[in-house]
């Protein structure tokens, strides 16, 4: 069965996630993402929402990251984090 | 020959009373002609005048006043046609009818969609942001001036805000009700700019701490303000043409009457007219049949309405909720407590039943209908239990469906539940029942009130279906079922026999006691303000009396309780006197032992009735004693009541009925207006009014 | 100093017990009533129907009671209070709409109570117990005060009522019981395992004494004590009546189908999405005044068939400070989102959807920490980061579902902006207040439309914040502003709701100024995340201008509309801070909004402009964010629109101008 995964995202009987807007390969249902475009930039590139520098509050570096289609450059996933942890955010339907 | 007229114009009817001092009456109703409502309105003084064999310039020259309620001011505000408002306030709070202290993403919803949180949202903006200006001015809590009123600016944004097309505009500046003084020069400059135009001030349309919800009440009277002032003028020319010379009256929230020309300067005061005029109704019967204490509940086609007589008068609040917003006005309270003959029976995904919230409204309306309506509703259920009678509902005005309804029940509750159709139906019909005592039960016991000391009163189209079984389980001894002359026009009747009622009120906040000069001085400047106005009603009273009352409460509580102050300067023992009337009232709402008199006491608005008592009051005509019992038409099989199942029961017709007539349950009476369900154990007595008073005999 | 385990505190370490074992604990002690699953069976609709109805509107009417009669404006004006109807052994039959997050562990305090209390003192009618041990359960932190009590029906504890309210202040080393210093629990109010206050009937003076002394606003505390009574007494007379009417079987029998009834619905609903799971991260920046760690709490939620498993394993230690959670917490912080995202359709009974859950969390993590871990601000620490990343996984869930993806929401308001007053007011007399403004947090975008602006709190249906003039009047302040700010709503497809600011100054205190305590993280990076695409809400950001010239712009008649407009010393305040306020000294505070939802170069350039038109996004949001180019009518240039959407598209992916995509 095809799932929807969330906007962006759709998955096929067989367990491939596409992008839904340009049918772009993206990974598989264990990882949906595997072959998006990921980077990290400053967090104040998130536009103005962003109040302060992180500095003023932390030690720990923090990022940007998000997450694109290769194909057409659609976002998919953005985070705001500590630059020294990887991502915690994944997910995976089981295909059936 | 002197006459008094009540004019209450609805959606769908036009209803019309009159009376004269002699005691005869009469009552007509005539569709009501959207969007031109005065039509209507003319058009119905021409049948009450043939109804009364007199020519419509006869009645009108011999009318001392006509008291209207109109729809209109709650109608506008429903659906937006309103005047453009531009709205002008301190710098640094514009955003404040836009945040709505939050709750307005939910204020007045039912308890199902609060919890549906997901899908709540704020309604729409009361006024765009291009209508709103911030100016530089700032008074603080004691009423001093912090920041001096920025008249330039003020002229640049009253300019601006015409320019971006405001019709009128709203002034409400922080602590302008502790004083004015801003908020009146800033009038002064829009009339200087503008002149003519119209202008609502916060600290006029609601002197009352609390910026939000002064805001929403100053800009929506702004926005219906000139809407009235529109359709009152030509209307009352009109009837000067026609040879009226008495004083027209519009009908407001409170209860009371204001003359025409006073209210489009207060429209807000006006919404809720149509809601009250029911409520009115019942203080007035209750009045002439000895009830002190009285529930009144009007369970019409798509709405059930909620309200209280308490010692002979109508319990009223001190403000509302409209489209999501906190209003600021002192109306009767009237509760929307259910969806009335249109509730929706229906199961949900884990197979239980419900009935309501969810209403077929006026369109498609109930199955039985044949207006397309294919989900089940209280209607179709009164039908097929042998309540209403399918060949002669609302006096035959409207054939309906057996077919249609019992379709609608079987396929959406009966077949998914594994019930016959008799027996969902009586599910549907007891679930009715006891939901709606739950609802009435809350609106009284909130108001620090027990159901079993009051008599109530059931009208409406369905009311007087239901109205025997939801009292019993109320545990309410008495019900009357308002059958007289006045059933068909109930409310033109409580606006012709209303008196003029004007509210002044005064946000002051302080602890409690204040000086006894103090507290004296503020009763005296709203006991003038509200002679003031009286005496520009320019009509004759049989009588003025003032009711005074001090919002108090416990330090830093949320909930202020009216308390009653006796009329009169106070001493010092005075005001103590009051405090204890607090504590009472507070531990009659919330319990014995709630009170915490040690944490202090603060008092935070001041407010002040005035009743001009008005001196024709229509007396009811009686109905004649009975000669002999009273006669059955028919019978049919019925089902009242779950524990007896299906009996057969007598059929009365209402018209053959006369004062004395005595009818046991199980049976029903057909009025021309509604049905009336006896079940057993319920015997219904015919009054000198031609009311039919139902009492109990057995549980 | 370091968190050293307590011997004698595992007593208190709380965990649900099944209805078997409380049964078999409590023996014959006090006789608990029971119903023959048959009577369940045997229920007919109209009777579960009428009788349902009746307890929700118990429900409410103990809701209605207790707000109506406290005295703390966090109660009467924010609603941070809720009620419950519990069985016999605690599991909850129905749970008000007020703060879901404080009733979600009543059933473990009156659970507790019935293990520990069942022998000595014993548990009779007319008793109530008090509780703010947050390891028994029954609140969040300390502040969050339970009073729940055992309904006798025929010599047998038919039910239990509960009540339960944030307390202004319960003692502890800083006003408002937030020692925004601690390192741990003795350093914060006292947490009071469950102790009988109301014996028979009547306040236990003794008892009263020992629970108020430890208070700063003792009086405060003595009316919500009373309030908390009133409610549980409304309910008690009410729920009797209901047993004398129908007979406490009945009544028993329709409480717990109201629970069966729940489960299978919540079951019925996982059954039609697919399985999967979804990972999810939730950050808190610093432990307490001083610490500049980040910290993170993980969760793992994992959908079989018609089961939730939420596995928390990966997620930081407790540390030293005051943002840990006990279990309690923990189940606090999952079950809002759980009943407004999962459940807005299905009846709050949570006895029935907890039976659908399985908890997975190692103690002595931060959202599950042992005695005596610091927890004064647990609520809205880590158990409202727990919150958020149970949003998150929730959510993705949800959005698998072409149906149920109409009720996720993004992270809502990514944290509690905790700003609390003391002094002297202007009326000379103590005070200590919660500024309780930041109720008006963003709700998070939905998946069809926007996030509501200052729509409230995720854990609150019906949150509310009091009026300027009311907060002036009762306290010795003065605002600037309040209002809503641009841009702190996460951009997305669908943008989320923003945040809002208050700005004042100290005004007419007899003293001068104020004493101010601040815990508000979200600083160094935003706590409300994004789906989909959408990205993060604003950060949290407060600001403190010392030695303002703002009196003398008042005299020259002119109101500050922004802080440039101010002279003085500009200060970012920390995320942990205690200082006291002068008369010339401007505090400026501004709360998170929601998450967004999608790619925001996906939203329809209209709805940006109508957001510019309406400052809920600045032109240069507009521009940098979404790509969209506002003409001075305030109308979308669809030319220049298209050309920085085109290079907006591959500049933030990265790319430059020419290059193709790897
Ligand atoms: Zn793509």
């Amino acid at each position: 069965m095809t799932v929807h995964i969330d906007e962006n995202l759709v998955q096929d009987d067989a367990g491939a996630v596409n992008c839904r807007h340009c049918d772009a390969a993206l990974g598989v249902a264990q990882q949906p993402l595997r072959d998006a475009r990921v980077r990290e930039s400053d967090p104040r590139t998130a536009g103005p929402s962003v109040r302060a520098d992180s500095g003023h509050f932390a030690d720990r570096p923090v990022v940007l990251r998000q997450t694109f289609c290769p194909g057409c450059l659609t976002l998919l996933q953005s985070e705001i984090v500590p630059g020294d942890e990887p991502s915690g955010r994944t997910r995976s339907v089981v295909a059936r | 020959m002197a006459y008094v007229i009540g004019i209450d114009i609805g959606g769908t009817f036009t209803d019309a009373f009159v009376a004269d001092e002699g005691g005869r009456v009469a009552g007509v109703k005539t569709p009501s002609t959207p969007p031109d409502f005065a039509r209507g309105f003319l058009t119905v003084l021409d049948e009450l005048s043939a109804e009364l064999g007199v020519a419509t310039g006869a009645l009108l020259a011999d009318t001392h006043y006509i008291v209207h309620g109109t729809t209109s001011t709650l109608n506008a505000l429903v659906t937006g046609d309103v005047a453009t408002v531009g709205f002008l306030t301190t710098r640094g709070h514009g955003d404040s009818i836009a945040i709505m202290n939050l709750e307005g993403r939910y204020a007045g919803l039912g308890s199902d969609q609060v919890q549906d949180m997901v899908r709540t949202d704020k309604p729409r903006p009361l006024v765009p942001p291009q209508l709103i200006r911030e100016i530089d001015e700032r008074i603080d809590h004691k009423g001093s001036v912090v920041v001096e009123l920025d008249e330039q600016g003020t002229r640049t944004a009253v300019r601006e805000l015409v320019a971006a097309g405001a019709e009128a505009i709203a002034v409400s500046l922080l602590w302008s009700f502790r004083n004015p003084a801003h908020e009146q020069r800033v009038g002064e400059i829009v009339a200087e700019e503008v002149p003519g135009l119209y202008v609502a001030l916060s600290s006029d349309v609601s002197p009352r701490i609390r910026e939000y919800a002064r805001s929403a009440t100053t800009i929506m009277n702004t926005q219906v303000g000139p809407r009235l002032r529109d359709y009152l003028r030509p209307l009352e020319v009109e009837l000067r043409r026609r040879g009226f010379s008495g004083s027209l009256l519009v009908m407001q929230g409170s209860g009371g009457c204001v003359d025409s020309a006073d209210a489009p300067s207060r429209a807000i005061t006006t919404i809720g007219s149509v809601l009250t005029g029911g409520v009115v109704g019942c203080t007035r019967l209750a009045d002439e049949l000895g009830h002190r204490n009285v529930i009144s509940t009007d369970m019409g086609g798509t709405t059930f309405l909620a309200g209280l007589v308490v010692d002979g008068e109508a319990v009223s609040t001190t403000s509302t909720v409209l489209n999501q917003y906190q209003v600021n006005v002192p109306m009767v309270d009237v509760h929307t407590i259910g969806a009335g003959g249109g509730a929706i029976a229906w199961v949900d995904a884990g197979g239980n039943l419900h009935v309501g919230p969810r209403s077929a409204g006026a369109r498609p309306g109930p199955a039985c209908y044949g207006e397309g309506g294919t989900e089940p509703t209280v209607t179709d259920v009164d039908l097929l239990l042998g309540i209403v009678n399918p060949d002669n509902f609302l006096g035959g005005r409207k054939q309906l469906s057996v077919e249609l309804a019992a379709e609608a029940v079987r396929a959406k509750i009966a077949e998914p539940l594994g019930l016959t159709v008799d027996e969902a139906c009586a599910a549907i019909y007891a679930i009715q029942n006891a939901q709606t005592a739950d609802l009435v039960r809350k609106v009284v016991v909130t108001s620090g009130q027990d159901p079993r000391d009051f008599v109530l009163y059931a009208f409406g189209g369905a009311g007087p279906m239901h109205c025997a079984s939801y009292a019993a389980d109320l545990e309410i001894g008495e019900v009357v079922v308002p059958l007289g002359p006045t059933a068909a026009v109930f409310s033109a009747y409580g606006l012709a026999a209303s008196d003029i009622v004007l509210t002044a009120e005064l946000s002051s906040p302080t602890n409690f006691p204040p000086d006894p000069a103090e507290f004296n001085g503020a009763f005296q400047q709203l006991r003038s303000e509200l002679d003031g106005r009286l005496a520009a009603q320019q009509l004759r009273f049989a009588d003025v009396e003032y009711r005074s009352e001090a919002d108090l409460r416990y330090t830093m509580q949320l909930a202020e309780v009216a308390t009653p102050v006796p009329v009169g300067d106070l001493d010092e023992a005075g005001l103590a006197g009051v405090g204890a009337a607090f504590s009472d009232r507070y531990e009659q709402l919330y319990g014995k032992g709630s009170g915490f008199a040690e944490a202090g006491l603060q008092l935070i608005t001041y407010r002040t009735r005035a009743v001009g008592v008005l001196p024709i009051r229509p007396r009811l005509t009686p109905v004649g004693p009975a000669d002999g019992d009273a006669r059955p038409v028919t019978s049919r099989r019925v089902f009242l009541d779950a524990r007896r199942g299906w009996q057969d029961a007598d059929i009365y017709d209402y018209r053959h009925l006369a004062e004395g007539h005595e009818i046991k349950g199980p049976a029903v009476v057909e009025a021309p207006t509604t049905t009336v369900a006896l079940p057993e154990g319920c015997v219904g007595r015919v009054d000198r009014l031609g009311n039919l008073v139902i009492r109990y005999t057995q549980a | 100093m370091p968190v050293i385990p307590v011997a004698g505190s595992e007593k208190f370490a709380n965990l649900p017990t099944t209805p078997e074992e409380t049964r078999r604990i409590v023996g014959d002690s006090v006789r608990l009533h029971d119903v023959d699953r048959s009577v369940v069976d045997a229920l007919d609709p109209l009777t579960y129907e009428v009788v349902r109805h009746r307890l929700t509107s118990i429900t409410e009417e103990m809701g209605e009671a207790l707000k109506r009669m406290s005295g703390s404006v966090v109660v009467t004006d924010c609603n941070d209070f809720d009620a419950a109807i519990m069985d016999e052994v605690g599991d909850v039959v129905q749970v008000g709409l007020y703060n879901t997050e404080l009733a979600a562990s009543l059933d473990m305090a009156a659970n507790w109570t019935l293990r520990n209390r069942c022998a000595r003192p014993g548990i009779a009618p007319g008793d109530m117990f008090l509780c703010n041990d947050p390891w028994v359960g029954g609140g969040l932190h300390q502040n969050d005060t339970s009073l729940f009590a055992p309904l006798f029906v025929d010599g047998e504890l038919f039910c239990w009522t509960g009540a339960v309210a944030h307390q202004v202040d319960l003692g502890g080393v800083s006003p408002g019981s937030w020692s925004v210093g601690a390192t741990d629990v003795f350093w914060e109010s006292l947490p009071t395992p469950p102790v009988k206050i109301v014996e028979g009937g009547e306040i236990r003076q003794d008892i009263e004494d020992v629970w108020l002394r430890r208070s700063r606003v003792p009086k405060l505390v003595a009316l919500d004590l009373r309030a908390k009574i009133g409610a549980n007494n409304v309910a008690h007379e009410r729920l009797r009546a209901l047993c004398d009417k129908y007979g406490a079987d009945v009544v028993k029998a329709v409480m717990r189908r109201t629970m069966d009834d729940a489960e299978q619905r919540l079951r019925a609903k996982l059954r039609e999405i697919p399985d999967g799971s979804w990972s999810s991260v939730a950050h808190q920046d610093s432990a307490r005044s001083g610490d500049r760690g980040i910290y993170r709490i993980v969760l793992t939620l994992t959908k079989t068939d018609d089961r939730l498993v939420f596995d928390f394993t990966g997620t930081d230690p407790q540390v030293d400070g005051l943002i840990n959670c006990t279990f309690a917490g923990l189940r606090g912080g999952i079950m809002p989102v759980l009943l407004t995202m999962v459940c807005g359709d299905i009846p709050w009974a949570c006895g029935g959807i907890y039976r659908c859950i399985e908890i997975i969390s190692e103690p002595g993590t931060i959202n599950n920490c042992t005695f005596p871990a610091g927890i004064g601000k647990a609520s809205v620490a880590s158990g409202w980061a727990t919150t958020n990343v149970a949003t998150e996984c929730l959510a993705g869930m949800l959005d698998t579902h072409p149906e149920h993806r109409k009720r996720l929401m993004s992270v809502c308001c990514g944290t509690w902006d905790f700003a609390l007053l003391a002094g002297v007011d202007q009326r000379g007399g103590g005070f200590v207040t919660m500024l309780c403004d930041s109720m008006a947090g963003g709700l998070g975008a939905r998946s069809d439309s926007d996030g509501v602006d200052t729509g409230g709190l995720a854990c609150i249906p019906m949150g509310r914040v009091a009026d300027v003039e009311m907060n002036e009047f009762a306290f010795p302040m003065l605002y600037l502003w309040r209002r809503e700010e641009p841009d702190s709503g996460g951009p997305g497809r669908f943008r989320g709701g923003v945040g809002a600011s208050s700005c004042f100054i100290p005004y007419d205190s007899p003293l001068g100024g104020v004493h101010l305590v601040v815990s508000a993280p979200g600083k160094a990076l935003p706590l409300a995340g994004g789906l989909s695409g959408g990205l993060p809400a604003g950060t949290q950001h407060d600001v403190l201008v010392r030695n303002t010239d703002v009196h003398a712009r008042f005299a020259a008649g002119r109101i500050p509309a922004s802080l440039d407009e101010l002279a003085g010393t500009t200060d970012l305040v920390p995320t942990h801070h205690e200082t006291d306020l002068g008369a010339a000294d401007v505090y400026y505070t501004h709360w998170q909004g929601g998450g967004g939802y999608g790619d925001p170069l996906r939203r329809d350039p209209a709805a940006v402009a109508a957001d510019v038109a309406a400052h809920k996004v600045s032109p240069a949001g507009a521009g940098d964010v979404y790509g969209v180019v506002v003409d001075d009518r305030g109308a979308v240039d669809e030319d220049a629109t298209t050309t920085r959407r085109a290079a907006l598209r591959r500049s933030r992916a990265g790319l430059g101008a020419e290059e193709v995509p790897a």
